[in-house]
């Protein structure tokens, strides 16, 4: 196509080309969101059956709990693939926005975790240090910081 | 860096969601390169030269690279 072709596009030359496409941007991140969701509700849900089954379902027989965790891994890493290719398909705003979420999230997960351990090794806090409040906290590092970084570029 | 986009887009008579589209890209996207919140990557900027038939130059430029051409400039003339 010579550079005369391109200067005459139009709007609808535009919507063609964006029919013809496979997907557009917005549907590809929705179908990518959607993945997410549901391999991240599986791994919760393997999650379950690993906490809840060799206890309710197996008495504790070891290879239903050995299976349990090879399909928590394997259903974990599904997620973390679905995770994977929802960055890749990313524009460059958004990517670096989530991006910069990560990072925000990581040092403060790493900030966090080593004094609360210990305040626990001390006995400062009344509680025990659950790993689960700082995948609590990470959460809502990542949450808070996308939606700064979401503003940020409205 | 500074851009024509707003400038071209309007002169075609495109929305921001049409551009994002033909650029694939989010729209909020097209919005923070437009208001200079946002530098497009190189590929980004090639789709969008590609898409207006100009040269990356003619819709991206750095006013920085403008100031440190011109005293460059000067800085020649200075010494021949």
């Amino acid at each position: 196509m010579s550079s005369i072709d391109y200067i005459t596009t139009t709007k609808d030359d535009i919507m063609n080309q964006s029919t013809t496409r496979e997907s557009s941007y917005e549907s590809r991140t929705q179908a990518n969101v959607l993945r997410i969701f549901w391999w991240s509700l599986a791994w919760v849900g393997t999650c379950a059956l690993l906490v809840f089954g060799p206890k309710f379902l197996w008495a504790k027989a070891l290879v239903f709990t050995l299976l349990a965790v090879g399909l928590n891994v394997l259903v974990g890493v599904c997620a973390i693939m679905a995770n994977k290719t929802y960055f890749e398909e990313l524009d460059d705003l958004q990517r670096r926005v989530h991006l910069n979420s990560l990072a925000i999230t990581v040092g403060v997960a790493f900030i966090a975790a080593v004094p609360y351990s210990v305040l626990d090794a001390y006995h400062v806090i009344p509680f025990h240090a659950d790993v689960a409040h700082l995948v609590m906290l990470m959460g809502l590092t990542y949450a808070a910081s996308n939606l700064y970084g979401t503003r940020r570029y409205r | 860096m500074k851009n024509r986009l707003k400038v071209l887009r309007a002169e075609r008579d495109w929305t921001q969601a049409q551009l994002a589209e033909a650029l694939d890209v989010s729209r909020q996207t097209i919005n923070a390169i437009e208001t200079g919140k946002f530098d497009p990557s190189l590929p980004l900027a090639f789709r969008a030269a590609r898409l207006f038939g100009l040269a990356i130059e003619a819709i991206f430029h750095d006013p920085a690279l403008d100031d440190h051409g011109s005293s460059l400039a000067t800085e020649i003339k200075k010494k021949y």
